[in-house]
């Protein structure tokens, strides 16, 4: 059984930093880069966090391709943790959130084998806020019925926001519950802005949630994606919506998303669920707040000019260095000896 | 040197906890067995010495919590297995797996001195010597089967073996090495190569002479039994057809295996055998130990014969006492023979004294 708390400590070892982040080919090629030059920007980011105490989040799934960054991210922190040693070094983990079905994939020995650098967090339809008699019997996930599509998209989006949130899970036989820290703040880059899966493009209802709960969004617009729009619509000037931020937008581009909403006015749709429109709303408000305080809004920690440039470089050193700078002053991360 | 008095700690069956966890990858993602047993690896219980001997049933295994998987794992040959519970393979795995269990029990429960022989108490947490396998054989018959029988403990074990062609220095005094290397506090087992001439070997009836005394338990005190200790030996019928040889009676009710070169596993067997022995020889006098019990009682941890009953004084001295012995029972015809050489004595098994 997982409850979930509304308190959030700032202890440094209570620092989970949540990566957003997919790779797009075509995006990436017409910045001369490729899916090495992503994984080599993962690596620096995420190996100075892990050394200065803090974790990781990843919600995606473990199937072993190219485009999946769940195996790249262990790898650091299991190098990272050997490397540590003796050194006394509290080298943090990662905390996979994986939402019903793709937590089906995890085998106990693909767990077992990963065990001491990342706790898997499944995210089960009961806990997206599902009734009883909407949920899924696991052996009806590969289907394509709408009823499957709908229950898929509303524990993803349950995902997203739980990862927000201290979570408690009680194991059998264990006399303390386990924490689950939340996420404190997050890295996103690439991502489609359309042909996704879920109700809103990943990298949108990430950084929504992320701004609702008022952590620091690190917005790497460079590398293209769903991040690229977001980032150009925040450094635009005025009131202009962009067109992305629109549900009619979406609806003309992601066919997928149709089939879902037909499917949420026929289903019941759990409460804390706000509908497509709503978000696209919401997000769309911190764009224009932060169009006038854009360090402030995303709380960034970083000057005007540096959260700009962080939106725009597509130059990989120049990104990390934001971003540690960035995480250091918002997050109080500590300096690493040189 | 070897001694009626040459005194041993004893161990309680009761104050002495074994956890033999079987980890597989379903027990290594699993909270609740890493809480449980992450917990069971940091510390003994009060009253209880608790010993942790985990089984990597896969590779996984090592990835239990750093309590765990900072000890020494026995690990099975054969695994992974493409069957998981049956047919030739896994019959192999089960049989190295008994064998490791086999010979890390005998490693926890052999009797230690509680003062070594430098006149210090070992450290709480200091790692277990190895367990040593004496080879008692006479030369003059040849060495084959006694150095397959050191070669498979070498490769095959973590146990040690008194060879004398190995552990007697060049120029030093053999008599010496030779009962210091059957005294020593980590001897568990003897195994005597049984050719033709053995018998009318002066060294090797020693041997096994010296090797079969058993020993009076330290902790047997006044107004209690007394507790002895007998170690075990297995003994090697490694005769050629058609010789002959005089009887040795100072290997009493020892276990006999044929030997025969061309027999596959067959000093797995013999050695597996002995520390078998080994290990049931200690669990039976902590058994023993754990009996209440009253001056007129000898508690022993072996099945009794002549051999052995009469290196104990108190027997000799012809004073009437129950012997307690493991099991459940001699046959009629055993005690008929024991009473009848030993009528003072009243022969009772744990069981019935338990009763």
């Amino acid at each position: 059984m997982t409850s979930v708390s509304k308190y959030r400590s700032t202890a440094i070892a209570d620092n989970v930093v949540a990566f957003s982040i997919s790779y797009q080919r075509e995006n990436m090629l017409a910045r001369g880069m490729g899916l090495e030059h992503l994984r080599e920007l993962l690596v620096r980011l995420a190996r100075p966090i892990l050394r200065q105490g803090a974790s990781l989040a990843y919600g995606g799934n473990w199937k072993d391709t190219e485009d999946n960054f769940v195996f790249p991210l262990l790898r650091v922190v299991s190098a990272e943790q050997e490397d540590s040693g003796d050194s006394g070094l509290q080298i943090g983990k990662l905390y996979n959130h994986s939402p019903w079905p793709w937590y089906l994939d995890i085998t106990p020995k693909i767990e077992a084998q990963w065990i001491n650098c990342c706790r898997v967090v499944r995210i089960t339809q009961r806990m997206a806020g599902l009734s009883d008699a909407d949920i899924l019997p696991d052996a009806s996930a590969d289907q394509a019925d709408a009823r499957t599509l709908f229950n898929k998209a509303i524990t993803l989006s349950a995902m997203r926001r739980l990862m927000m949130q201290e979570m408690w899970i009680d194991n059998p036989d264990v006399p303390q519950p386990e924490r689950i820290p939340p996420v404190t703040a997050r890295i996103l880059l690439g991502g489609k802005a359309d042909s996704y899966a879920g109700f809103l493009p990943g990298i949108f209802e990430e950084a929504l949630v992320t701004l609702q709960s008022e952590c620091p969004v690190y917005i790497l617009g460079g590398f293209g994606g769903a991040a690229e729009v977001l980032a150009n619509a925040l450094l635009a000037s005025g009131d202009e919506r962009p067109r992305e931020l629109t549900l009619d937008w979406h609806r003309a581009n992601n066919p997928a998303l149709v089939t879902l909403l037909d499917g949420a006015r026929k289903f019941a749709v759990p409460t804390h669920l706000a509908s497509v429109e709503n978000s696209l709303d919401a997000l769309f408000g911190f764009v224009l707040k932060a169009r006038a305080d854009l360090p402030g809004t995303l709380r960034t920690g970083l000057s005007d000019p540096e959260t700009r440039e962080l939106l725009r470089t597509s130059n990989i050193a120049n990104a990390v260095h934001l971003v540690r700078a960035g995480l250091m002053n918002s997050k109080k991360l500590p300096q690493l000896p040189a | 040197m070897v001694s009626d008095t040459y005194v041993r700690t004893r161990q309680r069956v009761s104050n002495l906890q074994v956890v033999l966890p079987l980890i597989e990858e379903n027990m290594v993602a699993d909270q609740s067995w890493r809480h449980w047993l992450g917990e069971l690896a940091l510390g003994n219980p009060p009253e209880m010495h608790r010993v942790m001997i985990p089984v990597a049933l896969d590779a996984t295994a090592y990835n239990m919590p750093a309590a765990l998987r900072e000890m020494n794992y026995l690990r099975p040959t054969g695994l992974p297995l493409s069957e998981p519970t049956a047919g030739k393979a896994f019959e192999n795995v089960v049989r190295s797996l008994l064998k490791q269990i086999t010979e890390a029990m005998c490693r926890v429960m052999l009797p230690r001195p509680a003062i070594s022989s430098a006149g210090a108490a070992p450290l709480p947490d200091a790692p277990l010597p190895k367990v040593n396998v004496f080879l008692s054989h006479a030369k003059q018959d040849g060495t084959e089967p006694a150095r397959r029988l050191r070669d498979y403990i070498y490769s095959q074990t973590q146990l040690t073996a008194f060879f004398d062609e190995n552990d007697i220095a060049f120029g030093s005094k053999f008599s010496r090495v030779i009962q210091s290397g059957l005294s020593a506090s980590d001897t568990a087992a003897f195994i005597a190569v049984r050719s033709a001439a053995y018998g009318s070997r002066p060294w090797c009836r020693r041997e096994s002479s010296l090797f079969r005394r058993p020993h009076l338990l330290e902790n047997s005190v006044a107004g209690q039994a007394e507790r002895w200790f007998v170690y075990p030996s297995v003994v090697v019928e490694a005769m050629k057809a058609g010789t002959s040889s005089i009887g040795v009676s100072e290997f009493g009710n020892s276990t006999l295996i044929r030997w025969a070169d061309d027999v596959a596993n067959l000093e797995e067997l013999i050695v597996t055998t002995v520390i078998r022995d080994a290990m049931l020889a200690s669990f039976h006098s902590a058994l023993g130990s754990s009996i209440p019990s009253n001056a007129n009682q000898i508690i022993i941890n072996t099945l009794p014969d002549p051999t052995t009953l009469l290196h104990i004084p108190r027997i000799r001295a012809g004073a009437p006492h129950d012997l307690l012995y493991p099991g459940r029972g001699l046959s009629g015809l055993e005690l008929a023979i024991l009473s009848d050489l030993f009528p003072a004595l009243t022969f009772r098994s744990f069981e019935e004294a338990l009763l």
